[in-house]
């Protein structure tokens, strides 16, 4: 059905889509280390920017197309997410402390980026538009849709290969007791670091659509803490270690946001209470719901079912 | 030259050799220190949040702002000076930090980790859109006499405003030192801060007690953005940012430690000080944020923490 | 099937697929979208935008509308970015789906970028009204003349960051020959964002290009927004300046200007190559006399105008006490050159409309410039201008080129 949406909606819906389904591509992506191993990560922006400078920087200064380009971004970022797992993991970094550890590295990334004269610094590299399908770039919108829905559904293919396998047992494992999956002689360290490499390529790869669906990057917008929070919201909200989690999650958070953007930002006096609306959600959810959407609604469904 | 990169690829020279003026050093690290006194202040009821209720207090840098802009009503609308009105701050800031851990933080205190989060993501949301749409976008400032004022030692400069600060940093520092280590009420916060579960089977009332430290804590913070909004200019978004500064402190000095978030914020302050003397300053918050990485790896705890993760 | 539900339902599929229903012969309303940065870290600029484009459609409709196509009125459909690219995008594409002809904004150039292709794919022309960023257009320029796209659809009437450089060091060396003193060294000081960035290589650039008799010496940047300036000051006080120019944001500025004072960083001026936080009514508000005779060259409302001062007031009254300086001001000629677009294109074809912005000569834009409202080959406004403007007696006033000068420049400083 997803499928033949395009063909009905107008632009602006289908736009909105791109839009959800990226978000849920990136939060699934993130859900591989943050929600199925249980490592919190909040600066998963980081890979995002350094998959998608590294795809524009190619492709600007030695032409490489960006279909090349995302496999180079999502390697770089998988290398810069082994080097923070690495210390994380391997210092014994957990909860809170590798949260902070993360963020740490985001925003260290966003201040290299804003100093660098050679990747623009904070001005930020500008991608011209020429509609050109081997540049990554589209004249028809539909095209960025086909290839965000893409992208979500191989986002998913991965995790659900990972649950199924020993991979994904392992992983939660360590999520309920790391000290207790030691002790029975889970490789935890290996584990983490596969998770993280894999959670940080995917996202890398992401960081080139990003990129391309959006012709600019500057260092504050794609290695900022709002975009991590952007991430990591979805697949909590849907269930962060559950397989549809960060779809449902995308489904629910970017049509509210878009809701409450359009019906509290007509009056300029009133901007910003569009924001206050989708706080008071997060909390709300949070306070009811605390397992997330998709759980929820299986113990609802099955209530029903019973 | 490549296409689609700016037209002109100047230089912007990162610094003009290594700057080796001895005045210049000196003078950065005197800012370095004063200005440390801000930071401490901006940590101090963030560690004591965490220490005792193990809480990630996202909305620290939000709850910090609104108190800035309390200061900057009771200057502009009742011209009350915010080194007078941070009392005032204080309370309204105490009564809100009561509310918001019996109404909602108490209800998740189980729950998983990355709920706790979200929950204060929300409400610093929350916080730094109403302020929004009360105050508007644009930066404030406080203006008092004392923040126009500097006095010269030799040829280095200090700046009175930042001064004052500090020398209520200091205080407010021993302060609540006292209170945890003298009373009684700080007594048995440190002891659910200890053990939740020991404590409670001892008669300790935790969530009145969680509630009333999570209460001083926000006091702390609305005293700190009171005294400290004459000297930063501050605008809905500067929560975030506050935050992101204040866990850095507090990892570094050691959460939980009253005396490490003092300590802490003098380091990073100096450290941003002179890494603005040696580098681009606009690169000066690499040096704190590599400060924070080398402590997480080499002693997760702090300087002044005292129990490992 | 019933014939009406036939159509009906034919209506419904069309809207719902986004094609045009078959056109009345003249339309009645002309849709406009002003998108902008109205909510977020740049709200402030964002919301001044809005306000004086709402006013300018104001105004067009109540002279008669656009005559040439029937006194038809112009309509404002309102977009907000939120600061966020893709949110900018979004915005875009539901407000031409809503039938939106023309677009205009955003104010932020990472916005603007990520309008750019909808643009393009949609054959909406755009109009900025506010973004510096060289290669918003110069991109979109690029990709007609390889043929990688038909048809260039956006169009700046604004000046882009090298043109600020330009103007910049021109007025610098004018101002110090015609005030019969020569400073040699000069501290650059910026805000490293986005804006600031830009700014500071224009600046250095055609500085370098111009090669003029004095030097910048040191060049000091900031992360932005800053929570302290000490050090920085102290760097650019022990590089001993003749002259201080500062690139600022308002929140850089709240802090630079008291800092400079307090620890006496003596120099001949303090002149700015071009930024905000230096002339806005909080601004003046909030750092009263550190502001006094600070130089900045920023796009201007020309005061010698008869509207200029009309519309100064209909400003402060509609927005509840603001100022009407750059970005309002762009925004209002933004939206008349569009008027006068359409006047000349008669109807709003995209084609058509494009044509009609290529051939402008407009000559009743308030900012002041160097000539009418043109667009040349890369789509920018060559005679987009910044001017001198100085604040004095608290307000800030147009000292430079003469003649858009309102008053008589202050330089050197006179000391404390």
């Amino acid at each position: 059905m997803l499928l033949a949406l395009p063909l009905v909606l107008s632009s602006y819906l289908v736009t909105v889509f791109v839009l959800i389904f990226f978000y849920a591509y990136l939060g699934q992506a993130w859900n591989i280390v943050g929600g199925y191993a249980g490592q919190l990560s909040a600066g998963h922006a980081a890979f995002v920017g350094v998959g998608a400078y590294t795809a524009a920087v190619l492709s600007l200064s030695a032409g490489l197309t960006p279909w090349v380009g995302m496999f180079v971004g999502g390697a770089l970022a998988a290398v810069l997410g082994a080097f923070i797992g690495f210390l994380g993991f391997r210092f014994g970094l957990r909860g809170f402390y590798f949260v902070l550890l993360t963020v740490a590295f985001a925003e260290m990334c966003r201040i290299v980026a804003n100093n660098v004269e050679a990747i623009g610094g904070a001005v930020g590299l500008y991608i011209t538009f020429t509609g050109n399908p081997r540049q990554f770039q589209f004249q028809d919108t539909r095209a960025y849709y086909y290839i965000a829905l893409g992208l979500m559904i191989a986002a998913t293919a991965v995790a659900a290969a990972i649950e199924r396998r020993r991979f994904g047992v392992y992983l939660s494992a360590i999520r309920e007791d790391e000290g207790a999956a030691e002790a029975v002689g889970v490789p935890t360290f290996r584990y983490k670091m596969l998770a993280m490499i894999v959670s940080s390529f995917l996202t890398g790869v992401g960081g080139t659509f990003y990129a391309f669906y959006l012709f600019s990057l500057q260092p504050n917008t794609v290695f900022g803490i709002p975009l991590s929070v952007e991430i990591i919201i979805r697949p909590i909200v849907g269930g962060a270690g559950t397989l549809f989690g960060p779809v449902v999650g995308s489904f629910i958070l970017s049509p509210l946001a878009e809701l409450t953007r359009l019906y509290f930002a007509a009056g300029g006096g009133w901007a910003g209470v569009h924001l206050i609306v989708y706080g008071v959600l997060l909390v709300v959810v949070v306070l009811f719901f605390p397992q997330g959407a998709v759980p929820w609604m299986k113990r609802a469904l099955g209530r029903t079912r019973a | 030259m490549a296409e689609g990169l700016c037209a002109e690829q100047v230089r912007l020279p990162a610094t003009q050799g290594l700057i080796l003026d001895p005045v210049l050093v000196v003078q950065a690290v005197v800012s370095g220190l004063l200005f440390g006194g801000v930071y401490s202040l901006m940590a101090i009821g963030l560690t004591l949040i965490f220490g005792v209720m193990r809480v990630v207090n996202f909305a620290h840098g939000d709850l910090m702002v609104w108190a800035m802009y309390l200061a900057w009503l009771g200057a502009t609308r009742f011209g009350v000076d915010p080194y007078v009105g941070f009392v005032g701050a204080a309370a309204i800031l105490f009564v809100a930090g009561f509310v918001i851990q019996r109404q909602l933080v108490d209800r998740i205190v189980d729950a998983p980790h990355e709920m706790q989060i979200l929950l204060m993501l929300g409400v610093a949301l929350v916080l730094e859109n109403t302020a929004l749409v009360a105050f508007g976008p644009e930066p404030q400032r406080v203006r008092t006499p004392l923040t126009q004022a500097a006095v010269w030692l030799g040829p280095v400069f200090v700046d009175v405003g930042r001064l004052v600060t500090f020398l209520v940093a200091i205080a407010l520092t021993a302060a609540l030192w006292l209170f945890l280590y003298r009373s009684d009420l700080g007594r048995q916060m440190r002891a659910v801060a200890d053990n939740g579960y020991g404590a409670h089977v001892i008669g300790t009332d935790v969530r009145h007690v969680s509630a009333v430290a999570f209460a001083v804590g926000a006091a702390c913070v609305g005293a700190a953005g009171a005294l400290v909004a004459p000297l930063l200019p501050f605008q809905p978004p500067t929560g975030l940012q506050l935050s992101v500064t204040s866990f850095n402190i507090v990892i570094i000095g050691g959460m939980g430690s009253v005396l490490g978030a003092f300590v802490g914020g003098l380091i990073v302050s100096v450290a941003e000080s002179l890494g603005a003397v040696f580098l681009n300053p606009s690169m000066k918050e690499l040096v704190s944020f590599a400060l924070l990485v080398v402590i997480l790896l080499v002693r997760p705890a702090g300087i002044f923490g005292r129990r490992a993760i | 099937m019933h014939r009406r539900t036939l159509l009906k339902t034919t209506v419904m599929g069309a809207a719902v697929a986004g094609f045009p229903l078959p056109l009345r012969a003249q339309p009645k309303t002309i849709k406009i979208a002003a998108i902008h940065t109205v909510t977020g870290a740049l709200a402030e600029p964002g919301q001044a935008c809005r306000m004086a484009a709402q006013i300018a459609v104001d105004h067009v409709n109540g002279s008669g509308g656009i005559k040439s196509m029937g006194g038809a009125k112009l309509e404002l459909m309102l977009g907000d970015t939120q600061t966020k690219p893709d949110v900018a995008r979004t915005e875009a594409e539901r407000l031409i789906n809503a039938g939106a002809q023309i677009l205009m904004g955003t104010f932020n150039s990472g916005d603007t970028a990520a309008i750019v292709p909808v643009a393009q794919q949609r054959r909406v022309p755009f109009l900025v009204d506010i973004s510096a960023a060289d290669p918003i257009t110069a991109n979109v320029a690029r990709a007609v003349k390889e043929g990688q796209q038909k048809v260039q659809y956006v169009y700046r009437n604004f000046p882009t960051g090298s043109l600020f450089g330009q103007r910049a060091v021109q007025y610098f060396t004018e101002i110090f020959k015609e005030a019969g003193v020569s400073p040699r060294r000069v501290v650059l000081m910026h805000c490293n964002d986005l804006f600031g960035t830009n700014q500071a290589k224009g600046f250095q650039a055609a500085h370098k290009a111009a090669n003029p008799p004095w030097d910048i010496v040191e060049v000091i940047s900031w992360p932005e927004p800053p929570s302290d300036l000490s050090t920085e000051v102290s760097r650019a006080k022990a590089a001993k300046p003749d002259i201080i120019a500062p690139i600022t944001r308002p929140a850089s500025a709240l802090l630079l200007l008291p800092e400079l004072r307090k620890q006496r960083v003596e120099a001949m001026g303090i002149v700015g190559p071009g930024s905000p936080g230096l002339y806005e009514a909080g601004q003046l508000t909030a750092l009263k006399d550190d502001l006094e005779y600070v130089m900045t060259s920023v796009p201007w409302p020309n005061f010698k105008h008869p509207q200029a001062q009309r519309l100064a007031e209909e400003y402060l009254r509609r927005s509840g006490g603001k100022m009407l300086d750059t970005n309002s001001g762009y925004s209002y000629d933004g939206i008349h050159v569009i008027a006068d677009v359409l006047e000349r294109a008669k109807s709003t074809d995209p084609d058509a409309v494009v044509d009609a912005i290529q051939k402008t000569s407009f000559k009743d834009n308030l900012m002041i410039s160097t000539g009418p409202v043109v667009f040349n080959e890369i789509g920018d406004n060559p005679n987009a201008a910044p001017a001198m403007i100085q604040i004095l007696k608290h307000k800030p006033v147009a000292v430079w080129p003469k003649d858009y000068a309102l008053s008589k420049f202050v330089f050197p400083r006179p000391k404390a």
